[in-house]
């Protein structure tokens, strides 16, 4: 027994001395060339934004002005987003800059953040090409976020199986139960494009413009119910007997295998797993009348930012006709400044669907709408 | 008399460092929120709306029944699971031995969100499992995972390795003399077991008891990935109401009723060590 | 009483089983089972991780290596890895300094609150930090431990509380204490006696809690979330992004590379945790 202190101690002295030189090693943030500045961009969503991102947008910035550099955080599905809200209010509250220069998220977290005080406020002053992005959309976020591109919700279905696809709402609910378990909609707390379909069953009900604007009350909710009652009807006929998924990807990967025929996707999306031949040849996509929820994203930049001047460069670029062509030939998507300044090429290749989809419910109602559907559709509630 | 009262002093400072960190880092944050709870949403004063509001709401009672059924489920498979393996390593000599020692502890050298993965790819329809079975002729295979099946056998795979470790550990410190004492006078194998084994592996059976439950109770990365919609775990209701639904004073107030629940278990166990070492010699 | 000490410890023959035969059978069906269940999920994850594509009904996939480029290539993953081995092994050897002294006093002296202070580290875990967050950021900004490697390490730090503590306590508790008393009627120090004698009895104890601390520390997400970016990211969130929303096979081989590491652990860790070391560790 004896025998083990020997090489037990030099061992524990082997360890601390080696964690000491770790810490020192690792201790601080790296040093910076004088010149460059690292900003640092907090990117929350899906893979396909993740890749634009990596792939386009942040090498041609870098290129076009070679004194910054980037740093990306990937929030998927916006997993951990609370923690980054949190240390952004953190930072304020203990009045230190922060190392977050701009944060793509759901639109909840930005209306948090604008009651906390949380943001820049955009002007043309400060960001010159704010002005080619359409005043209304600017005036909802109370210039405080902005969306730099657009994707709408569509319907994708396997032109194989479905021969004579849904063209309105009340079609493709005929569909679902006239074909169950041949569609599904993913978890609305993981996914825009689940929340688009569930909000559409809403929507069939009631007005879509009610609920958008940036007005609140609680007993308006009221007007939902029976577009709870028909989602609660569809369970029995959904995959699986009613389960959604964890995100776009997983239902993506069940139309891929052939489990379902038809499911509520993101236009970018679906359009850019088509392209890489990991859709089946015969997936199609088409909009619904009255057509499903579009946009999703809000850019903010927190005003405690480290590297301010660096953000609303790159801001400002991310407006440019040069930025948002990446938008639509990398994710698909619509651009985020008005279709005026986008090349006339583009304009022509996406003269269908541009504009076409609804507006989202504000960031409280949208939460509300995750919660209930939790209770009323999955939950068991009455 | 001193000496008393500086094995006290000792005491106390020996535990200083851990408990100053626990309380700069869990116990104020954790209290200034529970505050927060007591709070009514709008104004000042001390309420418990906010808990009968939580408890109020049928979906939420759902998601607690559900979390303290599933967690008592995966305990109670380990520990079956593992008790009769830890007595087998115990007593039994040999290859087959040996081999199960190695094999039982590899799910503890796999992250938890691996290891949820794995077992999706394993038991999924259409995955692995369902698939030999497809081959060999059966087309029909149950719902394994996205629901409290798959959230218990994943618990389980992952906790086996502790339930083993702890148990075999108390099983070694009982003396083979004892076993063989109680042979000799004619005991069979259930009987040692109930009046022998038992009661003097009484301790660590406590512990892995109680820490499988807070484990299982409060995890989150298991249930998000395995679980399926409704009913939820806590640990998954809590990130939703706080991330999606925008509601931090419910998230924290089921925090706050999550860990009361969890509290309660942590007393049992004290509570029944501490007579237990009353009645010790 | 003799103190049981390793492979002498473990008894002879099994008595309990009545039928050879029929034992043999039971154990070998046992083992099997046990063996399908545990490592199962793992073989299957390994062949997705050789699998370019694979659809059902197929037993076996297309094999392929390019998912492998595709996440060997990605910087991000291979600086989480890195901090990842490098925080956690921190954290576990920093817990093990001020909580292995303390579960000593746990064990051994008589303070007042002695049992309300054991009780409360179960707290460190039972908790949700959900509602924590806002609080715990803000005194790390006050602290300057946001995006630090010490911050991370403290993190990690506090999943490891509860099993540093709980466990050794149950160790040292364990050791007879008459052994103790004999090192030092024998003119032995407070010090040297717990060096000399308590320590290596309490080793395989202490080993089995500093590997499950580890694994607490490492497998910390959310808060390293928080106060590791974004120059100190870990590898639990890079896991999440990998995992959920790319082909299966990208999945397959982060969780290979991961495990590799890990096994080489399982490997070396075997030697304490054969059940006669821990008997080491236990007597009567």
């Amino acid at each position: 027994m004896r025998r083990l202190t020997g090489p037990w101690r030099t061992l524990a002295a082997a360890l601390v001395a080696g964690a000491v030189c770790l810490v020192g090693l690792n201790g601080g943030t790296p040093a910076r060339a004088a010149d460059t500045v690292t900003l640092n961009l907090y990117i929350g969503g899906d893979t396909n934004i993740f890749d634009l991102w990596k792939k386009a947008l942040l090498p041609a910035f870098t290129k076009r002005y070679p004194r910054y550099k980037a740093n990306m955080v990937e929030l998927l599905h916006d997993n951990g987003s609370e923690g980054i809200y949190a240390k952004i209010l953190a930072a304020k509250r203990a009045g230190r800059t922060v190392d977050v220069d701009l944060w793509e998220t759901t639109p909840g977290f930005m209306e948090q953040g604008i009651g906390e005080g949380l943001w820049v406020k955009l002007s043309d002053r400060i960001v010159p090409n704010i002005s080619k992005v359409p005043a209304d959309t600017l005036a909802a976020a109370d210039y405080y976020g902005l969306p730099y591109r657009g994707s709408s919700v569509v319907i994708g279905y396997n032109s194989q199986f479905v021969k004579n696809p849904p063209s309105t709402f009340d079609d493709l609910v005929a569909w679902i139960k006239a074909n169950p378990g041949k569609f599904t909609y993913c978890d609305p707390n993981t996914c825009g494009s689940g929340t688009a379909f569930v909000t559409g069953a809403i929507y069939r009900y009631a007005s879509a413009e009610r609920f958008a604007g940036k007005a609140y009350d609680a007993k308006d909710e009221a007007a939902w119910q029976p577009g709870w009652k028909l989602l609660k009807d569809l369970q029995p006929a959904m995959y699986n007997n009613g389960f959604h998924p964890n995100g776009n990807v997983a239902v993506l990967q069940l139309l891929a295998q052939q489990n379902i025929w038809m499911a509520s996707v993101w236009s970018d999306m679906g359009l850019d797993w088509y392209t890489r031949g990991q859709l089946p040849k015969a997936m199609r996509f088409i909009q619904i009348t009255p057509p499903l929820m579009g946009d999703d994203s809000r850019v903010m930049l927190p005003a405690g930012s480290a590297h301010l001047e660096g953000a609303l460069t790159l801001l400002n670029w991310l407006l440019t006709p040069e930025a948002q062509t990446m938008v639509i030939d990398v994710v698909a998507g619509y651009p985020g400044i008005d279709w005026k300044y986008m090349p006339e090429s583009v304009r022509q290749k996406f003269k269908d669907v541009a504009k076409a989809f609804a507006p989202w419910p504000n960031p409280k109602y949208l939460a509300d709408i995750k919660r209930l559907w939790h209770e009323q559709v999955v939950g068991g509630a009455q | 008399m001193t000496d008393s009262r500086r094995q006290g002093a000792l005491g106390l400072a020996l535990v200083l460092p851990p408990l100053l960190v626990l309380i700069f880092l869990i116990i104020v944050p954790a209290v200034s929120a529970v505050i927060d709870t007591l709070h009514p949403p709008e104004g000042a004063g001390w309420t418990l709306t906010n808990y009968a509001l939580i408890l109020g709401n049928r979906v939420l009672r759902s998601d607690i029944r559900f979390s303290i059924v599933v967690t008592l489920a995966a305990v109670a498979v380990t520990f079956c699971l593992s008790y009769p393996l830890a007595l087998y390593l115990r007593f039994t000599k040999g290859r087959l031995p040996s081999l199960l020692a190695v094999l039982f502890t590899i799910p503890l050298f796999v992250p938890v969100v691996i290891a949820s993965f794995a077992m999706i790819t394993f038991l999924v329809n259409h995955g692995m499992v369902s698939t030999v079975l497809y081959r060999m002729g059966i087309e029909w295979f149950p719902p394994l995972v996205y629901n409290a099946t798959g959230i218990v056998l994943t618990e389980v795979w992952t906790t086996i390795p502790f339930a083993v470790l702890i148990l075999g550990a108390g099983l070694q410190a009982i003396d083979d003399a004892l076993i063989d004492g109680a042979r000799d006078v004619g005991a069979g194998p259930l009987r040692t077991f109930v009046s022998i084994i038992l009661p003097l592996n009484a301790t660590p059976t406590m512990i892995t008891l109680t820490l499988l439950f807070i484990g299982i109770f409060g995890s989150f990365t298991i249930p998000y990935l395995v679980g399926g919609n409704a009913p939820q775990m806590l640990g998954v209701t809590m990130t939703n109401y706080l991330t999606q639904y925008l509601r931090r004073l419910d998230a924290v107030t089921i925090a706050v009723i999550a860990f009361l629940i969890a509290a309660a278990v942590g007393a049992l166990y004290v509570v029944s060590v501490s007579r237990r070492e009353r009645h010790a010699l | 009483m003799s103190v049981a000490v390793g492979a002498a410890g473990r008894a002879g023959a099994p008595w309990f089983w009545a039928i050879a035969g029929l034992r043999r059978a039971l154990e070998l069906g046992a083992f099997l089972a046990l063996a399908a269940f545990i490592l199962g999920p793992l073989l299957t994850l390994l062949v997705w991780a050789a699998a370019g594509t694979w659809l059902f009904p197929n037993l076996l996939p297309e094999f392929s290596l390019r998912w492998w480029y595709y996440v060997l290539g990605n910087e991000n993953v291979v600086k989480a890895i890195r901090m990842s081995f490098l925080s956690a092994p921190v954290a576990t050897l920093l817990s093990a300094v001020i909580c292995i002294p303390a579960a000593y006093a746990f064990a051994r002296l008589e303070f007042p609150g002695r049992r309300l202070l054991l009780l409360s580290f179960l707290s460190a875990n039972a908790f949700p930090k959900i509602g924590l967050y806002v609080s715990i950021a803000t005194l790390f900004y006050r602290l300057n431990l946001m995006d630090t490697f010490a911050g991370v390490v403290m993190i990690q730090l506090i999943n490891t509380l509860l099993f540093m503590i709980w466990i050794p306590t149950g160790t040292f508790r364990g050791i007879n204490r008459n052994l103790e008393d004999a090192a030092r009627d024998v003119g032995a120090g407070p010090l040297r006696t717990f060096f000399n004698i308590t320590l290596p009895i309490a080793l395989p104890g202490l080993i089995v809690a500093s590997l499950f601390a580890f694994l607490a520390a490492f497998d910390e997400a959310q808060g390293t979330l928080i106060v590791g970016t974004p120059n100190h990211m870990t590898m639990p969130v890079m896991m999440y992004t990998l995992v959920l929303s790319y082909p299966q096979p990208v999945g397959a081989v982060f969780s290979v590379l991961l495990s590799l590491p890990s096994l080489l652990f399982l490997l070396l860790a075997q030697r304490y945790l054969r059940a006669g070391y821990l008997a080491a560790g236990y007597s009567l």
